[in-house]
């Protein structure tokens, strides 16, 4: 396994938060040198969770990065998922809690980061239990949320109404459960759930999903669950997912029903090239790469990924080469989100109450 | 906690204060209107206690808001007022990774040590380890809010707030000093010297309302700004003694600087005056010390070795003797002053009088012993001895925990110490500062490690690890970290870690997997196959079929596999239409093909490809599909799995097969494997608990007429 600090110089800082960190997502700054982040808190000492948005200042006089409370929202429950869509000046958020309500807060980064919220879904039978994952569509006006329940929801938030309608596209009643969405494209999306299937949905054809994928492939030996799900805007035919037993794997609609494995369950490899044997919490395609432009990626080789792990593993995975290690901590990386703009920072969230900020160069 | 209620007469491993403090009163909030009928309270999360208080329903049978009852959570004591929940758990967090290092480096040399017979397990490395140990966990306990730094040196601000000490890192330093560092016992007084400097701020520490050298200064300093001529105030000399008497000699150095005398308006008129605080400020500034090594900028000068030391310090009192039988004296004016440095010079040839009266508590008049009178003091029989004549001569009224623990460390009583880390500090400090007290001495060792009777058959430093462990768990946050402490415990840590394993809860997928992935790190598979079955049937009960079946078939519960698999049928049975088909598809594609995980549901399995194909004969599909359908049928019927209250849908079903118009489709065999199913079928309605399926009421007639069709055509064909 292929250390970081031994290939580029890496900066790490960890941030002692005094919080459990439920999620944490970079927002797209308004001018290049600023640096916003969206944390979904929970104080476990008066038991009330919270999202605030907070100015990350790279580099203040004492050499490690600060974080300065901007704004902050109280929420209902916890949060179990929140995205945010790259819009500026005012980016806006998506946050699903445990309690099955979706918040769209807008965010004035102009303005000093004041969050207001924008609307609420909370209605009975929008979910019944938490919502597992839900999915903002790029610079759009819509957000797709999953749950274990069943259910596959549809939100469009035009205008300014603050009650939000939500369209139920979906309801398996409960016979198959949701953990992970991500949008494809305007219309098409894929989620991903327990067995690690994931199923593609086209809004233009409704009734179900449009081709899914099975997740038997691991022949019994273990199964999983999805956590995460990404899909690259320029490959769009490719869904990459991350799981159970260290699995990450890439699922071509293309192609057949074999899955391109990255890591983890069904390798079949020697067991030094296992990553991870825990859960990966997230995956993300890793945007920062020094070698060459994605252009010149062949379209069947899978782009490089980033992972977190419960085993404390923070790891850029590329198809046939060795893991590069970005961080090995003592305790789980919950979520992590690579900067937009400028690829090189990633944030993550560890299990031990604290962030850590990563710079590459 | 067995052993550690028993009465103290019985010699308990762990004394509790006998005198217990005051009750308590935590005032309940419920804000109920009605009178309260019954109260219920259980143990929450960390010390919070959860109250449900119930209403009385009211008398005349309406219904108001306030019916019913509220849950309040009371938080039982402030913790430690010092450390603030977040920085306990920052604590608890931090130490982790350098108590599993520890002792997986001890596991090693102990297995080293069992294969050389001879070498000691205590050397080359191990004081490294130790150290390291103790100096990750002191980094942890550093104050966050660390007070901001003047960038201007003020000439008269003679102290400095540094960081803010607490009394937990005070203690720390203390253990770490008496049993990590290596034996280096003849530089101890010294070191006590400087671990009070450190903790100069240690009034907060000692006590806030008796004085201390360091009160007196902060009062003196508040009054400094506004004193035009120091030298006259009596205060600046007593402050002046007091700081010299405990040793900070660059304080003493800097106050004498303000002396008026220095004042160039006059220089000239009070020369003599002048010389004479410049040479004690000299004499002071040059005192021989016999230690390692200054930080940089500190006064006196340092003697590594004895016989050195011993020169250097004849020396120098002989320096202080000649100055203080000098005639300048007599040609110094100013009174106060000749007064004030005289005395100094008393305290720096270690008049006990002069150092009794310049400190203000016991450990203040012990560290200027070291420092003036018995400099050479080595071993901890004589520190000890010399602790208590220092107690004797100015008791305390009321003791401060540190006081305590200086006291058992200079007693050696490891159990002492480890009663004071625990009333003063809490469990925490007594796990983690076990492995110091272990460190070095094969008694404390031994001690430590006993199996003993009276406490269930553990060591007290099982004892204490469980004690924390438990505290751990009873946090949300940090229960996660509980295990690396149990696992450290030989007798009952796997079963607590098991217990605790299967306490969590399952609601959270999140939380459940990452209960599961401790199970796998301690190779629990049974507590996993467990809490998997708790959450498939929680899941199940919840209406989350999918999420329910999947955690039974990890953790291959073929038998509650089977029993929810009557209940799907049921719904199978009404909703498996085409239009529901898709809301299956998922589920049985979860089945998976691997009959074994699946349980009694395989039978959906082949239900689907059944009814897929049945659906092509409809689409059109013809011969080809028929046949495939035949073969799901004949499968369907000859599989145990298959309930029987699905024989007859099936058949019924298929009766566009069995009257299939081009030619028979089942063979002889097969028509009487089925017409045997249909005969076994019609017994067992007569049975009682028949449950009869929803179908047309001469449903069973028209397969048995088509049965008879077909197996008529299959002869006469064959």
């Amino acid at each position: 396994m292929a250390f970081a600090e031994s290939q580029n110089p890496l900066r790490v800082y960890r941030i002692p938060q005094s919080r459990y960190i439920d999620a944490v997502r970079w927002l797209s700054p308004v001018s290049p040198s600023d640096r916003f982040a969206a944390i979904a808190y929970f104080d476990a000492d008066t038991n009330s969770p919270s999202i605030e948005i907070a100015y990350v200042d790279p580099n203040p006089q004492s050499s490690s990065p600060t974080l300065t409370p901007q704004s902050s929202w109280t929420s209902p429950s916890r949060i179990s998922s929140l995205r945010t869509a790259h819009s500026t000046p005012q980016p806006l958020l998506a946050a699903a809690t445990f309690s099955g309500s979706l918040h769209i807060l807008a965010s004035d980064l102009i303005n000093g980061g004041v969050m207001e919220s924008e609307a609420t879904v909370s209605q009975l039978g929008f979910h019944s239990g938490p919502v597992s994952a839900v999915d903002l569509r790029e610079g759009g006006t819509e957000c797709v949320s999953v749950g274990e329940d069943g259910r596959v929801n549809l939100v469009s938030f035009v205008g300014d109404s603050s009650k939000l309608n939500y369209r139920r596209i979906f309801d398996s009643n409960g016979l198959v459960g949701y953990t992970a969405v991500k949008w494809a494209s305007p219309s098409e999306f894929a989620t991903g759930g327990y067995g690690f299937g994931i199923q593609w949905w086209d809004q233009r054809t409704p009734g179900g999903p449009v081709l899914q994928f099975k997740g038997n492939w691991c022949q019994g030996k273990t199964s999983g669950i999805v956590h995460s799900i990404d899909i690259h805007p320029s490959r769009k035919h490719t869904c990459l997912a991350g799981g159970s037993s260290g699995t990450v794997f890439a699922w071509d609609r293309r192609a057949a029903q074999q899955p391109i494995v990255l890591s983890g369950a069904g390798t079949g490899e020697a067991p030094n090239s296992l990553l991870s044997e825990s859960e990966v919490w997230e995956v993300q395609y890793d945007r920062y790469t020094r070698r060459s432009n994605i252009g010149n990626i062949s379209s069947t080789r899978i782009l490089p990924v980033m992972i977190c792990s419960e085993d404390g593993i923070l790891a850029v995975i590329e198809q046939g080469e060795e893991p590069l290690e970005l961080l090995a901590e003592p305790c789980a990386i919950n979520s992590f989100d690579i900067d937009r703009q400028n690829p090189s920072n990633v944030i993550c969230s560890l299990e031990w109450e604290s962030l850590a900020i990563l710079t590459r160069s | 906690m067995p052993g550690v209620s028993s009465d103290s007469a019985r010699g308990a491993l762990v004394p509790l204060s006998p005198e217990s403090p005051a009750a308590a009163v935590y005032p309940l909030r419920h804000g109920l209107k009605s009178p309260i009928s019954r109260l219920s309270i259980s143990w929450s999360r960390g010390n919070s206690l959860r109250v449900s208080v119930f209403a009385a329903p009211s008398s005349d049978g309406s219904v108001n808001d306030s019916d019913g009852g509220k849950v309040v959570e009371v938080k039982l004591g402030g913790g430690d007022g010092e450390i603030s929940e977040a920085h306990w758990r920052r604590m608890a967090y931090g130490s982790v990774s350098p108590f599993a290092l520890l002792q997986s480096r001890k596991n090693a040399v102990s297995s080293l040590s069992k294969m050389s017979m001879n070498s000691s397990p205590y050397d080359g490395d191990w004081w490294d380890y130790i150290m390291e140990y103790s100096k990750d966990i002191n980094a942890l306990l550093v104050n966050q809010k660390s007070a901001s730094v003047p960038v201007l040196d003020d000439p008269k601000s003679v102290i400095t707030k540094g960081e803010e000490p607490t009394s937990l890192k005070a203690a720390w330093e203390l253990l770490e000093m008496f049993y990590a560092e290596k034996p280096s016992h003849s530089w101890l007084p010294e070191r006590l010297v400087d671990w009070l400097a450190v903790n100069i701020d240690y009034d907060s520490l000692f006590s806030g309302t008796h004085p201390t050298v360091h009160s007196k200064l902060v009062d003196f300093q508040k009054e400094l700004v506004n004193l035009q001529v120091v030298e006259d105030d009596p205060k600046y000399w007593e402050v002046m003694s007091s700081a010299l008497a405990v040793g900070w000699l660059n304080i003493v150095v800097k106050m004498l600087r303000l002396h008026g005398s220095y004042r160039l308006d006059q220089l000239s008129n009070r020369e003599t005056e002048n010389g004479l605080v410049e040479a004690v400020a000299v004499l002071i500034s040059k005192m021989p010390r016999m230690r390692l090594e200054h930080e940089a900028g500190k006064l006196g000068e340092c003697y590594k070795a004895k016989p050195d030391f011993v020169k250097a310090w004849e020396k120098w009192r002989g320096q202080i003797n000649k100055l203080d039988s000098s005639a300048f004296w007599f040609q110094c004016a100013h009174q106060q002053t000749r007064e004030g440095l005289r005395s100094m010079l008393q305290i720096m040839l270690g008049n006990a009088n002069s150092l009794c009266s310049a400190t203000y508590n016991w450990i203040e008049l012990y560290i200027s012993h070291f420092l003036y009178m018995r400099p050479l003091t080595v071993g901890l029989e004589s520190m000890y001895s010399l602790a208590q004549k220092s107690i004797q001569l100015k008791p305390m009224a009321s003791a401060h925990r540190l006081m305590g623990l200086i006291i058992g460390i200079l007693g050696e009583n490891t159990e002492v110490v480890l009663a004071e880390c625990l009333k003063g500090f809490g469990p925490w400090m007594v796990a983690h500062a076990i492995e110091l007290l272990t460190a070095g001495s094969d008694h404390a060792e031994m001690l430590l490690h006993e199996e003993r009777q009276n406490l269930g058959g553990i060591s007290i430093e099982e004892l204490h690890r469980l004690v924390y462990a438990q505290v751990l768990s009873s946090f949300p946050l940090t229960w996660q970290i509980a295990p690396i402490y149990l696992i450290s415990c030989m007798k009952h840590g796997m079963v607590l870690l098991q217990i605790l394993l299967s306490k969590q809860p399952v609601q959270d997928n999140q939380l459940l997997l990452k209960s599961i992935e401790i199970c796998r790190l301690y190779e629990l598979h049974s507590v996993t196959s467990n809490i998997m079955k708790i959450a498939g049937v929680h899941h199940w009960k919840h209406g989350r079929k999918g999420s329910g079946v999947f955690w039974l078939q990890q953790a291959r519960d073929e038998y509650r596999l089977n029993r929810i698999a009557l209940q799907l049928f049921d719904s199978v049975g009404k909703t498996i239409s085409d239009e529901s088909f898709k809301q299956w598809e998922g589920l049985i594609q979860l089945l998976g093909s691997d009959s074994k995980t699946a349980g009694g549901l395989e039978f959906l399995h082949k239900y689907r490809d059944f009814k897929k194909s049945l659906r092509q004969i409809h689409d059109g599909k013809a011969t080809d599909s028929a046949r495939q359908a035949v073969e799901s049928l004949i499968s369907l019927m000859k599989n145990p799995s298959t309930p029987q209250r699905f024989w007859l849908p099936l058949l019924y079903d298929s009766l566009k097969l069995l009257n299939w118009k081009e030619r028979p489709l089942l063979n002889v065999s097969q028509t009487n494997l089925l017409l045997n199913k249909l005969q076994e079928l019609s017994m067992a309605r007569l049975r009682p608990d028949f449950i009869e399926s929803e179908l047309p009421p001469q449903a069973l007639n028209s397969v048995r007429l088509a049965l008879g069709t077909n197996l008529g055509r299959a002869i006469l064909e064959e």
